[in-house]
């Protein structure tokens, strides 16, 4: 037989972390359920059987529900014991079971369909979301009144790949303790990502792979903050992802520590950490992790996923937003789609990074700029001060002056039928494309803010396309021309006297941040789950040593310098 | 039998979080609930059933409550929607 080639999937990145095990795929044979009729001799057995059926689930639940001290899935567990409790859907399946003569999975079956459809066709979002657990409840009850429970075979250590998980077997592959999770399906606020996240395994979604390419025991190395799943990998590669995930694990367990102390260097000079967000979801992590607030929120998504530009759905998004912040702000950028995130129907570009993206397209679809420039001004009224607009991907002048006339267009607008606006709201500027960082002079006298989004500046100044695995090597946000840049940018900032923050990746990483932070720039925001660590080396060292670092860095001419310099900052 | 019209106050409508409170009140009053919502009738006390009324801000609904602790249960659900579902202070 041909020895199988190491193979990369390439998912979305649903919860952090690294995995390295060997692949169990959890099957679905759950066989469809067929309208079948049974004798009124049968009706009594099929009652008991429905009724073991919900006794046993409620039990089940009520027993995971101890497991994670963890708010969020005590809530969506006591959802699910709800709509086992309901009192109408349970007797509509007796009914069916005693007067029509269907049989207990069959009554099941149809009975929550029911419900799925109206839930599917309601207009609000949330319902639409609601149906993948009251599907999970259904089958989960057709599955128990089998009687014969699926027992897992999934071995401690084991990456489990399926095309979707309901959350009861997420809670039992948890105690499994289980290295990871690969699903085809499942969005990221879906219970099973919801639970992973919060019972740490790391997971990836929309992965895709065929049937050929993995076969139970196969190796397999899982990357939860990159979406990145390699099956057999090469002895060299699994050593240095094992190295990695216990660098991952030490640093992150000290780290947690650092949480709750103030945001000051050992110097007592102070900063701010904020996190990158997407989802609500993601915001019971922030006061854990000590974020202050949302330094870059990402609305791709919530666009995407209703297809329209609702501004109604959009001002809920975001007041949810404000609200759970707790009185720190939160930075909306602008619709960014292009690039590797595409509109549907969007025609394919032969570059698309160099293409039709940000506010490149916002300007030629105003409908989607002024709807959100609408929900955001409408949300800026309810919290005065409390939100900033981000616009992505400016390359020149007349871009920022177009989008701030719409801005006092739309104010003036909503003003006039008496809706509260806070006119004042900030307008900044994402500083990721080379043009406008050389000219952020100019451009400083325009805005109210920068925020530099370090990885698109990184391949944009190095001409290297970060999707592209053949010259990966070469995209590093360390190479000197980057550091000028920011330097640059934050001077002409300081000249205006406007904030500079930073919300790339480059954030993420401590000796990156403390570098940073000795170049002035006190203000930075990344994904969560980095921001403990970041917190640590960054409380243990004095703004003079940042100082310094900033100075070797900013004189180095050569990338091997700068890691050297950097290196010493990583914390062990 | 009592009946009251209500407005659902809070912005996100009556969504999960909403309902399962909703449903949770009514359903420690012996008295049958019903919620009626532009023609549908759905029981306050099913869970799927208040959530199939995907009920948005400003919907209106007539509440009707009917059993030994009519009064008592119309008022704590009415309280409900006028809280926005917020836990009560304590």
């Amino acid at each position: 037989m041909k020895e199988q080639q190491p193979k990369i999937l390439s998912g979305k990145p649903a919860a952090p972390g690294i995995g390295v095990g060997n692949a169990f795929i959890l099957r679905d044979d759950n066989k469809p359920v067929h309208p079948e009729k049974i004798s009124d001799q049968e009706i009594e057995e099929n009652i008991r059987k429905f009724e073991n059926a919900c006794e046993f689930l409620v039990q089940e639940y009520e027993k995971i529900k101890t497991i994670p001290d963890d708010y969020d899935v005590v809530e969506i567990i006591d959802a699910q014991i709800q709509a086992l409790n309901d009192p109408e859907v349970m007797s509509t399946i007796k009914r069916k079971i005693k007067e029509e003569n269907f049989s207990a999975d069959y009554a099941i079956f149809s009975t929550f369909n029911d419900y799925i459809q109206l839930l599917e066709s309601a207009g609000a979002q949330w319902a639409k979301d609601r149906t993948i657990d009251v599907v999970s409840i259904r089958d989960e009850l057709i599955q128990a009144t089998k009687e014969k429970k699926k027992e897992f075979d999934v071995k401690k250590g084991e990456i489990v790949f399926a095309e979707d998980i309901p959350p009861t077997v997420m809670v039992k592959l948890s105690r499994i303790k289980i290295s990871g999770i690969v699903m085809e399906r499942g969005g990221l606020t879906s219970h099973a990502v919801i639970l992973s996240q919060s019972l740490g395994i790391p997971c990836v979604i929309n992965a895709h792979w065929d049937r050929f390419q993995l076969q139970d025991g196969n190796d397999v190395i899982i990357d939860g903050s990159t979406g990145q799943v390699i099956l057999r990998p090469s002895w060299k590669q699994k050593q240095e992802y094992l190295k990695r995930r216990e660098e991952q694990f030490s640093r992150f367990q000290k780290a947690l520590e650092w949480a709750r102390k103030p945001n000051k260097t050992s110097c007592g000079s102070e900063f701010t950490l904020r996190a990158n967000v997407e989802f609500l979801e993601e915001l019971p992590r922030l006061k854990t992790h000590g974020a202050r607030g949302v330094g870059l929120l990402r609305t791709e998504t919530i666009l995407f996923e209703s297809n329209e530009f609702d501004v109604w759905d959009q001002v809920e998004f975001y007041s949810n937003m404000v609200e759970a912040v707790e009185g720190h702000t939160v930075t909306i950028r602008l619709f960014d789609a292009g690039g590797d995130k595409l509109l549907e129907n969007s025609e394919t570009e032969a570059n698309p990074f160099l293409g039709w993206r940000g506010v490149r397209m916002l300007l030629d679809k105003k409908e989607f700029l002024k709807k959100q420039l609408e929900a955001i001004y409408r949300v800026s009224g309810k919290f005065t001060g409390k939100v900033r607009i981000l616009i992505p991907m400016v390359s020149s002048m007349e871009e920022i002056h177009e989008v701030k006339r719409h801005c006092i267009d739309v104010c003036n607008s909503l003003s006039r039928q008496h809706v509260p606006v806070d006119s004042e709201t900030p307008i900044g500027i994402m500083v990721e494309v080379p043009s406008i960082a050389l000219m952020a002079e100019h451009v400083a006298k325009h805005v109210d803010f920068f925020s530099l989004g370090t990885n698109d500046l990184t391949q944009y100044t190095l001409a290297v396309d970060r999707g592209n695995e053949k010259i990966s090597h070469l995209f590093d946000s360390y190479h000197p021309s980057i550091w000028k840049l920011i330097k640059m940018s934050k001077d002409a900032a300081d000249k205006e006297g406007i904030p500079v923050a930073i919300c790339g990746e480059m954030a993420s990483k401590p000796e990156a941040a403390a570098c940073l932070l000795g170049l002035g720039i006190n203000d930075l925001s990344m994904n969560t789950g980095s921001i403990p660590v970041v917190k640590s080396v960054l409380c243990s060292n004095t703004l003079d040593e940042m100082k310094k670092l900033a100075d070797r860095v900013l004189h180095a001419d050569e990338l091997e310098h700068i890691h050297e310099l950097l290196e010493e900052w990583r914390p062990a | 039998m009592k009946t009251k019209k209500v407005t659902v106050l809070n912005e996100s409508g009556l969504h999960a979080r909403p309902a399962s409170v909703l449903v949770k009140t009514a359903s420690r009053f012996k008295s049958e609930f019903y919620i009626k919502m532009y023609g549908y009738k759905v029981n306050g006390k099913s869970i799927l059933g208040v959530m199939t009324l995907a009920a948005e801000a400003g919907a209106e609904m007539e509440l009707i409550v009917d059993g030994p602790d009519e009064d008592e249960a119309l008022e704590k659900l009415v309280k409900l929607f006028e809280n926005k579902f917020n836990p009560a202070p304590p």
